[in-house]
């Protein structure tokens, strides 16, 4: 009895900063931009007075759906790519001696701390069209001299990876770090082969560093709207671009809001149903 | 015990992947060409107009200040979070909880961007290096949560509860118990935050007031009129900075041992 | 050992932390006692040595902030940003920005220097009496093109047709700027609100757009200079700029007609430094000043007294001064209101045409 009024207070105490903060600064903003969807928009960029469903109805429009399917594909093209690069690094670095660790890390880290803008710019002189890639791959019999490493869906992808990997590479680091490898080794002696021990014993032990890796490329991947403006083609555009141009070309500051509540839901409805479907069978942590 | 080289070269693989750019950025900064377009010579004049460029310099002032501090807070305020939501699990507020912790990693930047800026004007926030930290903090907290929280994974706490049971109290649980076991989620998620935090450019526009500007949004503004090669050249000085900075304390942890 | 460190690394961080902090608040509530010009503005907008004699002049600071589009600029001052006491928006925004009563009239009693103005800039100007925005620099959309690679280019929109030149082209990412070339390709004004105008040069721009390689506003001039590119829509003044270091890019006007963009400077509704805003606008309008900040950002200042004192090369040079003929055809761009909407469906359908 005693323990279990300790524990609510407990609960309370180490919930509160971060349940306050998050509702100070997150949900009271975020809840009027939303309810802004349901405001008509007027021409001059402001709100208008009233609610209507306007915006949620322009939502069907089939130039949408287009766009959606393409973020998607590229979105999980993205996230599949840097998840398998990011499995293999983590496990390395959780493996290797602590001094060596932190070398590691830093390394990784480091170049993303130049700014985003100039890396993109970098990748651009990379893929220039008479660029030492491009030249070798000519060479090589990979390209033919008119084909364009730029301005296409590959270009996206390719600097989408770049961008996203460290963010990826970082939760698997941290749930790797914390994995007990003589479980592995233990497999093996058992008889197991390599990549079964791999596979069925690594992977589910890091199994909320993969899902964490996931949702911090996947949702940026899917809202993302620099690297497709500068390194997408005519035909590349995605639904970030969409709601960037609605704010701030079309002034269309609910139809964005519409588009943002569109993209959030969705990405957040299969989470909430997980949660509150499994909270009751599973044990504590199984996904979060 | 046979141990496969195939992660290493992996990460080799990826590390070459990384500096790539990296050294296209620093060999521009040495290019006379402002327009990044062709070799036009070896030339020094971009870093000696740095030295000249006082709003470059501020700029990267104001984005450092807000990167340490706003790192600070979220990786303490989103570890908190983390152990909540692991300990408490069950609970319908934790529930609750990590709805708000996630909800932020989902919701488009612009979208956050101006529904901070409309927030924090009509609350009477004046808009400037302070919005702009309290800002970053709000979507760092998820990011550092999330990463803690993965490294909480099937801990046990019933070692936290034997700890307390035997009389420990709580700070000095904390210390020898949970905080060991956190510390590289904590440095994961705290780098993380730094990244962040110093590349943001759509929040950090929308928040930022005159005078507070962040060198992510110079460096947008000057792609359209300015030099470009300036900004290689403050990378590169940057870089030099942080490497030098690492190799040191490298070199100081050794000796420690 | 590996403990103490820990502790000492965590003290560390926390010290750093409230020394990192502390300053921050206390930045916050520091009283200078130099009175502050806040200007919002494109990035390098200004010859550097002129502001700091400026703020000599009126024992002053000047502090300017950037942005990288007036859309942003614009939808974060709706959202309600405060703070700067000088903005300089393109003339179309100028408009929005004075039909939502964001801009202040000017006192032309502060503003001397105003007899200055080229009148017959005036003529084409949409705030004909600088009642609340005064010109500040304007620059032409034409074609860049590469002399060697182009040898038989043509001053005219249909270059965009060449499909031989497939692949290596972009045009401007910006609604008004692409579609107003396909109406002034067609003769039609670059306002026009008439549906069935704009569906024929909506029509246009999709046959065109099957040549470029993209829309592009600003990496057109690292396309052109490095050879990426061949043909780009660009504006007057940065190819000049990209002259300087490639002579063989070269700009050229259509003859059927372009944008005349306009960045003028105008006064926010909230703004704190009334007087020295006044005298800021005053100052760039004095002809030495308007004349070095000319040749600085290869622009032109419409400020007829400063011609004189540009270099031969400029004023000899048809992309800066252009021929009288053309110059009739071009047209500024104002908001269009209401009609906006229907630009914005057209610009939709464009983007997502394959």
């Amino acid at each position: 009895m005693k323990r279990e009024t300790r524990n609510k207070t407990q609960e309370w105490l180490v919930s509160f900063p971060s349940l306050f903060w998050l509702a100070l600064f997150f949900v009271m903003p975020t809840a009027f931009v939303l309810a802004v969807a349901l405001r008509p928009s007027n021409p001059y960029g402001g709100i208008g007075a009233g609610w209507t469903l306007e915006n949620l109805r322009r939502l069907a429009d089939p130039n949408y759906l287009i766009i959606a399917w393409r973020t998607i594909w590229i979105s999980v093209l993205i996230t599949f790519i840097c998840i398998l690069l990011a499995i293999p690094i983590g496990y390395y670095l959780a493996r290797v001696t602590p001094k060596w660790r932190n070398f590691f890390l830093m390394l990784v880290i480091i170049p993303f701390w130049t700014n985003f803008l100039i890396r993109i710019f970098a990748w651009k002189v990379l893929l220039h069209p008479e660029g030492l890639i491009k030249r070798l791959l000519v060479f090589l019999g990979m390209a033919a001299p008119q084909t364009s490493l730029l301005y296409n869906p590959a270009a996206v992808v390719l600097v989408s990876v770049y961008t996203f990997l460290p963010f990826t590479i970082l939760p698997i680091y941290a749930a790797a770090d914390k994995f007990d490898f003589t479980l592995v080794e233990a497999a093996r002696d058992l008889g197991a082969r390599s990549f079964q021990a791999f596979y069925k014993i690594f992977l589910p032990g890091i199994r909320r560093g993969l899902f964490t890796a996931v949702l911090f490329v996947f949702i940026p991947s899917l809202g993302s709207y620099i690297i497709p403006d500068i390194v997408g083609g005519p035909t590349s555009e995605m639904i970030g671009n969409k709601i960037a141009q609605r704010v701030f070309v079309d002034r269309n500051l609910p139809q964005a809001s519409a588009l943002s509540v569109i993209l959030t839901l969705s990405v957040l409805a299969p989470l909430i149903a997980v949660l509150f479907l499994q909270g009751k069978k599973e044990k504590p942590g199984a996904i979060f | 015990m046979k141990r496969s080289r195939f992660p290493l070269m992996i990460t080799v693989a990826v590390l070459f992947f990384f500096y790539l750019p990296i050294l296209i950025l620093v060999v521009n900064s040495f290019n006379a060409s402002r327009f990044e377009s062709s070799w036009q010579g070896f030339s020094l004049r971009w870093y000696a107009r740095l030295v000249h460029e006082p709003e470059i310099w501020q700029a990267a002032r104001n984005s450092l200040i807000i990167a340490f501090s706003a790192t600070a807070v979220s990786v303490i305020l989103g570890t908190l979070a983390a152990v909540a939501l692991h300990r408490f699990s069950k609970s319908r507020l934790q529930r609750f909880h990590y709805t708000l912790v996630y909800t932020p990693l989902v919701m488009p930047e612009i979208l956050m961007g101006i529904s901070l800026l409309m927030f924090f004007v009509s609350s009477g926030v004046r808009l400037g290096l302070f919005s702009i930290f309290l800002a970053h903090v709000t979507f760092c907290i998820s990011f550092v949560a999330m990463v803690v929280l993965a490294r909480l994974q099937d801990f046990d706490y019933s070692i936290v509860e034997a700890a307390q049971d035997l009389g420990a109290g709580w700070w000095a649980t904390i210390r020898k118990v949970l905080l060991p076991m956190l510390l590289p989620g904590l440095m994961a998620g705290g780098l993380l935050a730094f990244t962040l935090s110093i590349d943001d450019f759509v929040i950090t526009f929308f928040v930022a007031g005159p005078g507070s500007t962040t060198l992510p949004i110079r460096v947008y503004s000057m792609i359209k009129h300015g030099s470009p090669p300036l900004i290689n050249a403050l990378s590169t000085v940057l870089l030099v900075i942080t490497f030098s900075a690492v190799a040191m304390s490298q070199r100081l942890s050794r000796s420690n041992q | 050992m590996t403990k103490s460190r820990e502790i000492k690394s965590r003290y560390f961080g926390l010290a750093g932390f409230i020394f990192l902090f502390l300053p921050m608040i206390f930045m916050a509530g520091c009283g200078k006692t130099k009175p502050r010009l806040n200007i919002y503005t494109w990035a390098d907008y200004f010859k550097p040595g002129l502001v700091s004699r400026f703020e000599k002049e009126h024992n002053c600071r000047v502090v300017i902030d950037t942005f990288d589009s007036n859309e942003a600029m614009y939808a974060k001052l709706k959202a309600g940003a405060m703070g700067y006491d000088l903005l300089t928006p393109t003339s179309y925004m100028v408009s929005l920005m004075h039909s939502q009563n964001m801009i202040q009239r000017l006192d032309h009693r502060l503003l001397p220097n105003l007899i200055h103005i080229d009148p017959d800039y005036l003529k084409l100007a949409i705030d004909k009496t600088m009642d609340h925005s005064v010109p500040y620099m304007f620059v032409y959309t034409g074609l860049a093109y590469l002399k060697s690679k182009v040898p038989d280019f043509v001053p005219s929109w249909s270059m965009f047709d060449r499909a031989d030149l497939k692949g290596r082209m972009t045009m401007l990412n910006d609604m008004r700027e692409t579609i107003g070339a396909g109406l002034k390709f067609l003769g039609y004004s670059l306002n026009s609100t008439d549906e069935k105008e704009l569906r024929e040069a909506k029509e246009v721009v999709l046959r065109w757009k099957k040549n470029i390689a993209k829309f592009e506003n600003e990496q057109y001039k690292t396309g052109i200079a490095s050879g990426e590119f061949l043909v780009v829509a660009s504006y007057s003044g940065d190819i000049l700029q990209v002259r300087r270091e490639n002579p063989d890019v070269m700009f050229a006007v259509p003859r059927q007609g372009t944008v005349i963009s306009v960045d003028d400077l105008v006064i926010p509704q909230n703004a704190r430094e009334m007087e020295l805003a006044h005298a800021f606008i005053n100052f760039l309008h004095d002809p030495a000043v308007a004349a070095e900040n000319t040749m600085f950002l290869s622009y032109l200042c419409p400020n007829k007294d400063c011609y004189p004192l540009l270099s031969e090369e400029m004023r000899k040079n048809p992309a800066v001064f252009l021929d009288p003929e053309i110059r009739a055809k071009c047209e500024i761009l104002a908001d269009l209101g209401e009609a906006n909407a229907l630009y914005i469906k057209i610009w939709d359908e464009i983007k997502a045409a394959k």
